[in-house]
């Protein structure tokens, strides 16, 4: 009995601090400076956001090659 | 008539008035921006931003003459494009126009949607924009005509060294209060587990087991979240100061030893809740104190938006972009229409016609003859106008406004909260008995660990809990309460103030008054054909009476026919000239009639508006501002109980006094300029009274920010609403005295609640003192306080209205 509860408190606490670490993360990254916007989040969920999220990534990841081929280009002409 | 809602921005307007189109009968618009921007979303795909809005509203488009090239000048490049690491540009906004949630997706979307944006981050609560972008695939201006476009507007901010510092304050403190908070709660659960044992029996080795956990989480509470009281009260005792933060650590801290000692084998009970629930309680309460200074940044930022980027100086007829700073006296400045004046100055014009709504609050533009001053931020209505700076920028209007402003924002005084200074001194004299306890108890009976217990039991049994709950509790539900009738308290503070109010000092224009100018009297009929001239005549306007006029022609006519106006011309402030059919049509004021050598006794204390064809005065319109509806019951009610009610405002005296005696104010300042109504506040305040001040202008801006408690109607400017401490969603004034008479009653209670939690005190610390508590029925009966606190504040809500 008495090691059930040790198993079941050190998984609990092991758990707890495992959310709190992502939480923690989450802040220093600033996913709770927008405190209106954070709680609106659910709204904006849905399948077309996911979807518009992932070609967001894809430009970003095309525009930073595209920079960086110009720069490395320009380093080459200079 | 029917109401209907504008498909677009969901107000709702007459039926009537509202455009519709052939293809959709189901669609309405109450302007052709709505109609612009909702074809603009169906096209882009993006009209699931209507799904998004919910029941919210906004405000109609933005419509805006500025040019947008100034944003891809190297002068402003210069002062606001900065440079990520790989080679992107950045700049910081803010976005006028945001209302709700999904105005933030509209816009965030749009600027995804754009070639060359790589980021698009918009903060909802202060309406601040992170934009990076690739300078080479999209220039900046065409990153805010896209803003503009969906009826949004974008200025740039410099992001100063206090936004930094406050953001990363405000982070570090939601860190530590979420961290205190989660520990608290596991601490709670934990302690379940541990009170229940004590009634049904706990295995030793069981119970050491839990005192282990609270003990984890009350260490990570106490020296993580709660180190901050422990730096407070390192930096108050180098000063020589006894402080909060002493307290609350210093009790905190005996308290997380004592349970140590229990911890590691003494006899007794251990109090590590007790530990993690005193830095909790505490630190929310410090944490809002951080975000009320956050938000007084972002105010600041806002204002410095609307500051002007730069001025066109003419040099010997060449015209030069130069910033505000390098602008000096006797400089020759033109300025467009729509364009802010940047500096103080003389007109060199003989005629222009300003707007200088942001200094008086009036709404009708002001005439400027050759040799009038020109002052900074006021707007030209006009033709493009050329004037000769006076004064340099720094020393000019709008530049002293914004650093007085900046003053008074960054010293607002903190209303010294009864509570705080109430638990100053109750903590130190618990600190104090509980020492006196000890050493009595050791004295008398020679046991340490026994003294140690009941000190520790009397420290429990005084945890200022309820004393920490009473103004809190109190304060959430009169908040939660005036938001329901649509007010907005911006800190629980402002209700304990208001409560205490003495003066009510009152603007005029868009306060009392609705702000907008109606048609009060019409002297002729008109017949149809005349009725569709003179509708041409002011649909060529964008002058406040002709808008009016419109209006009016809309709702008396039905189908007003179309004509064709030819040879339209604006005659700075007197009126607009046209030709149809080779008849001249006249449209104006007084001045007109006296030029055009027409007689006609046309004296009266309002705007007034004449329609000539020929020499012919076919009628003629008297406008006023309308004094709002429950204006006279809100100032009746606070004369009732005996609260000073002052109007101040930089109308006319005569209008002034008229408006006053119909909504029987007497003491009235008419005239004022921004500075003179926050030089008025001081004065007031100097006089012992507690003032608070409504209004709804950027005039109002610097008042509200000298007032104890500042209120804005809720389609008031940005900055006054920025400034403001409680806004009036509704703009309502009947909602004024609801939310004085919430804070009233919610004060009452708060000192109700005090009351309690003291007598409360009174009885059981005696107790704890003579041994006969211990300090598991110490942390029970704290419990309890704390019960009654909350029950009793649950009854405010028990009153209608």
């Amino acid at each position: 009995m008495n090691a059930v509860l040790k198993l079941e408190l050190i998984v609990g606490l092991l758990a707890s601090f495992t959310l709190l670490t992502i939480f923690i993360w989450s802040v220093k990254k600033g996913g709770f400076d927008d405190s209106k916007k954070m709680m609106d989040g659910m709204l904006f969920d849905s399948e077309d956001d996911l979807r518009d999220a992932i070609n967001k990534e894809n430009k970003q990841k095309a525009l930073k090659e595209k920079k960086l081929k110009d720069i490395e280009k320009s380093k080459e002409e200079g | 008539m029917s109401i209907v809602k504008c498909t677009h921005c969901q107000l709702e307007f007459d039926e009537i008035v509202m455009i519709t189109e052939e293809k959709n009968p189901d669609v309405y618009f109450c302007c052709n921006g709505c109609q612009g921007v909702y074809h603009l979303l169906k096209d882009d795909g993006l009209d699931s931003f209507y799904d998004k809005m919910g029941n919210s509203s906004i405000a109609p488009p933005i419509e805006t003459d500025d040019n947008v090239e100034k944003f891809d000048l190297e002068s402003f490049k210069q002062r606001y494009i900065k440079s990520t690491p790989d080679g992107f540009s950045k700049v910081d906004l803010v976005i006028e126009g945001i209302h709700c949630a999904a105005c933030v997706w509209l816009n965030e979307k749009i600027l995804d949607n754009t070639e060359g944006v790589l980021e698009a981050n918009i903060n909802f609560t202060n309406n601040k924009a992170k934009i990076i972008w690739d300078e080479d695939t999209v220039k900046l201006s065409e990153i805010i005509e896209k803003i503009r476009s969906i009826g949004y507007n974008a200025y740039p901010y410099d992001q100063s060294a206090e936004d930094v510092k406050a953001s990363s304050a405000q982070r570090d403190y939601f860190l530590r209060m979420a961290v205190a908070v989660f520990g608290s709660m596991n601490v709670m659960m934990i302690g379940v587990a541990k009170y229940a044992g004590y009634f049904s029996g706990i295995k030793p080795e069981n119970l050491h087991l839990v005192h282990m956990a609270e003990f984890l989480f009350a260490t990570i509470v106490l020296f993580y979240s709660g180190w901050i009281f422990f730096r407070g009260a390192y930096y108050g005792l180098k000063n020589r100061i006894i402080n909060m933060d002493l307290l609350v650590s210093g009790g905190a801290l005996i308290t997380y030893i004592y349970s140590l000692t229990i911890l590691f084998g003494a006899k007794g009970d251990s109090y590590f809740d007790s530990v993690t629930m005193i830095i909790t309680f505490v630190l929310v309460g410090k944490y809002l104190e951080v975000l009320g200074k956050k938000s007084a940044v972002d105010a600041m930022d806002k204002i410095k938006s609307q500051v002007p980027l730069e001025a066109t100086i003419v040099e010997d007829g060449v015209k030069r972009v130069v910033s505000l700073d390098e602008i000096v006296v006797g400089d020759i400045i033109e300025v467009k229409n729509g364009e802010k004046a940047s500096v103080d100055g003389k007109s060199i014009v003989k005629e222009a016609i300003y707007d200088e709504s942001s200094l008086s609050g009036e709404s009708l533009p002001v005439e400027k003859q050759e040799g009038d001053t020109i002052y900074s931020g006021t707007i030209n209505s006009g033709m493009v106008m050329r004037y000769e700076a006076t004064k340099n920028y720094a020393n000019s209007t709008l530049s002293t406004m914004v650093n007085l402003l900046e003053d008074s924002l960054a010293s607002k005084p903190k209303i010294e909260e009864m509570t705080n200074e109430l638990s100053k001194y109750f903590s130190l004299v618990i600190i104090l008995l509980a020492i006196a306890t000890y050493i009595g108890w050791y004295l008398y009976s020679g046991d340490s660990e026994k003294a140690l217990i009941i000190t520790i039991a009397v420290i429990v049994i005084a945890c200022p809990c309820a004393l920490a709950l009473a103004t809190p509790i109190a304060s959430l539900i009169g908040i939660s309460w005036a938001t329901e009738k649509g007010l907005l308290f911006k800190e629980a503070k402002f209700i304990e103030t208001f409560a205490k109010a003495t003066t009510v000092v009152v603007d005029k224009t868009g306060t009392i008054t609705d702000g907008k100018l109606t048609v009060k009297k019409q002297s002729k009929e008109l017949d149809t054909q005349d009725v569709a001239l003179l509708y041409a005549m002011v649909d060529s306007s964008i002058h406040p009476v002709s808008r009016s006029i419109k209006k009016y022609l809309e709702k008396e006519y039905e189908s007003i026919k179309t004509v064709e106006l030819e040879k339209i011309e604006q005659l700075g402030g007197r009126g607009l000239k046209a030709e149809y059919n080779g008849q001249t049509l006249l449209g104006g004021n007084s001045k007109l009639l006296d030029e055009h050598y027409i007689e006609l006794d046309s004296k009266s204390d309002y705007t007034i508006y004449h329609f000539i064809i020929g020499v012919r005065v076919v009628a003629s319109f008297e406008l006023e501002d309308t004094v709002k509806k429950d204006a006279k019951e809100m100032i009746g009610y606070f004369k009732k109980i005996g609260i000073e009610v002052i109007m101040a405002t930089g109308d006319h005296a005569k209008v002034a006094k008229r408006v006053a005696d119909e909504v029987g104010i007497k003491t009235v300042y008419s005239g004022m300029s921004p500075l003179e109504k926050a030089e008025l506040l001081i004065s007031l305040k100097e006089q012992g009274k507690t003032v608070v001040m409504v209004g709804d202008g950027i005039n109002d801006a610097l008042a509200l920010s000298k007032a104890d408690v500042a209120i804005a109607m809720g389609s008031g400017a940005d900055v006054a609403l920025a400034i403001s401490d409680v806004v009036v969603l509704n703009d309502s004034l009947k909602g004024i005295k609801e939310s004085f008479i919430i804070s009233r009653r919610t004060y009452t209670f708060i000192k109700q609640n005090l009351f309690l939690s003291l007598i409360y005190n009174i009885i059981t610390i005696p107790l704890a003192m003579a041994g006969f508590v211990i300090p598991l029925v110490a942390a029970l009966s704290m419990s309890l306080s704390s019960l009654i606190v909350v029950g009793n504040s649950m009854r405010i809500k028990t009153k209608e209205l």
